[in-house]
């Protein structure tokens, strides 16, 4: 049994979901009403690989609102994160993948920290950030997409924003390793950090966001933004490739332009349909087929019965382990979204 | 990204915590007094359970006599008077229900809603407690457990017939609850204990004991919410 712990949007998704569910008593309630709501397992999932193995799993949904961590109530979002992972474990789900801000929560606020939840003592290895898969189809778009665009790697300038960050740097990792990418731009907040990986990768140029966007040909987005950002496409090149890989989106919904192709970053195209409810809600475009590549990890390490946290603490993803990842994602179906 | 702020240390010899513990401490030192009592009448209504019933009914009462200790060794002497009046209404309603021979309301309101509330209250005030009431509360929750668990094998046995009896005495008791929890609301955050976590470990406790006792997910989202948004 795999699981799924993820969120909503924001705070009128989760009511207008709420409400498509037939739940009134959350339907009509504020964010003080969230911050109380405890977690629920609201659809449980059949996966079929192309093998033929089937799996299942079962979504929680932790109640988690991106307006908490804005809002400063940051002891209901951990609360959130924990209560979910002990609903999940209670629930005896063997591999579940923590989705949205949850990864981020739990690292961010030192979750490792509080492992006791009432009466369970939470067994980490039974989740998984799922960054892993995320960083590997991230890297496979940038790869892939920008093939398909005519934007040739070798001569062009890939900027990370978030580079710093267990997304980023894992992509920085690979396009180092693996491309033979012309520019590798590394764009984040805190200094130290960036000094640190540009002496790990031995290459990079670090540079704030106002400076790297209009000499970018590859933009990849990988920051932990409550909200989304407006960028105008007017300062972007052209063409030019923007993989955004946050959730909620941050870019997509705001950059309409010809010769700047958005393309929705770290999202999975499975081989075969799965039967679920929750990317409905979560406005997929094709919801049986695609899903978050975080989610998409915990179904291979069900598959593949490794039942362990594949991904786990902060910057620690190797190429070997985005290969190792990527092979199982192959050999069951999944492809990176492209343009 | 936001911090996690920095909890001050809590000052557990000041006027204004001790002020707020003389009534959370006589609440739950009422709380286990009026369980101990709600334990011994449940054991009349239900004979083929005494035995059992009254080992939970003296648990109860060591659990009051733990909390005392609590108080005593923070010089505070707790508001009976007060933690009476708070408990007033439910107890009157487990009365009735007693009276008339209603076993199933009598036990959603001790063994399930009750047990449910002081496990989540234990629960929340336990990283937030003096060392000394820190290990009494460790034991204590311990046992409630057992409680609820009774409450909930019980009902589960049952199911079918006790549904909608159990449904009814939800939708009557559970307003109360949230009501409780309001009079507690500022005392509780002066001894560093935040209402929506309560409320949140509750409805967790809650759901869960509804869940196990039979009830499907989407009764218990219904049923756990019940009069919260009216509170």
């Amino acid at each position: 049994m795999f699981g799924l712990i993820g969120h909503l949007t924001s705070l009128e998704h989760a009511q207008n979901v709420a409400e498509e569910l037939g739940y009134p008593e959350y339907a009509n309630q504020g964010l003080e009403f969230w911050c109380s709501a405890p977690p629920q397992i609201v659809d449980t999932i059949s996966v079929t690989s192309i093998t033929g193995l089937k799996i299942q799993g079962q979504y929680v949904e932790s109640c988690f609102l991106p307006e908490m961590l804005a809002g400063r109530r940051v002891q209901a979002a951990v609360r959130k994160v924990l209560n979910a992972m002990a609903h999940a474990q209670k629930h005896g789900i063997h591999i579940t993948a923590l989705g949205g801000f949850s990864s981020i929560i739990f690292e961010n606020f030192n979750l490792q920290q509080m492992r006791q939840v009432r009466n369970i003592k939470l067994d980490f290895e039974r989740f998984t950030t799922g960054n892993t898969h995320t960083a590997y189809i991230i890297a496979q778009q940038v790869e892939k997409a920008s093939a398909q665009l005519g934007i040739n790697l070798s001569q062009a300038t890939v900027a990370i924003c978030g580079a710093t960050g267990d997304i980023g740097s894992a992509v920085c990792r690979w396009l180092n390793a693996r491309t033979d990418v012309g520019e590798l731009v590394l764009v984040a907040r805190d200094q130290e950090r960036l000094q640190r990986l540009q002496e790990e990768l031995g290459r990079g140029k670090i540079q704030d966001l106002a400076t790297a966007l209009p000499a970018a040909d590859v933009v990849v987005w990988v920051t932990s933004m409550p909200k989304g950002m407006v960028i105008d496409p007017g300062l972007l090149k052209q063409p030019c490739l923007l993989i955004d890989g946050g959730y909620p989106k941050n870019l997509a919904t705001s950059l309409q332009h010809p010769g700047v192709h958005v393309l929705r970053g770290g999202i999975v195209e499975h081989s075969l349909d799965i039967d679920w409810r929750i990317m409905h809600l979560v406005n997929m475009d094709v919801p049986a087929r695609q899903l978050f590549a975080c989610f998409a990890e915990s179904m291979l390490l069900e598959f593949e019965r490794w039942h362990t946290s594949f991904s786990w603490g902060r910057n620690q993803i190797s190429v070997e382990k985005m290969d190792l990842i990527g092979q199982v994602s192959r050999k069951h179906g999944f492809r990176p979204l492209l343009v | 990204m936001t911090q996690l702020e920095a909890l001050l240390p809590l000052d557990f010899c000041s006027e204004s915590y001790k002020d707020a513990y003389s009534r959370i401490n006589a609440i739950v030192i009422e709380g286990e007094q009026e369980a101990k009592d709600n334990y011994q009448r449940l054991a009349e209504l239900l004979p083929d359970c005494k035995d059992e019933l009254l080992e939970l009914a003296k648990m109860e009462y060591r659990h009051r006599k733990g909390f005392e200790a609590c108080g005593k060794n923070l010089q505070v002497t707790p508001d009976l008077e007060f933690a009476r009046q708070f408990f007033a209404q439910l107890n009157e309603n487990f009365q009735a229900a007693a009276n008339q021979h209603q076993v199933v309301t009598c036990l959603l309101i001790q063994a399930l809603i009750i047990e449910c509330f002081a496990i989540a209250a234990y629960n929340i005030y336990i990283p937030v407690a003096d060392d000394f009431a820190r290990k009494i509360t460790e034991g204590v929750v311990k046992e409630e457990y057992s409680h609820l668990n009774f409450g909930e094998t019980w009902l589960q046995a049952r199911f079918p017939e006790v549904k909608v009896e159990l449904e009814e005495a939800n939708r009557q008791n559970l307003p109360i609850v949230w009501q409780m929890l309001n009079q507690v609301d500022k005392d509780a955050k002066v001894l560093g204990m935040e209402r929506e976590a309560l409320v949140e470990d509750f409805m967790i406790q809650y759901g869960e004991a509804l869940g196990n006792i039979g009830f499907s997910s989407r009764e218990i989202m219904r049923l756990s919410v019940h009069g919260l948004a009216a509170a």
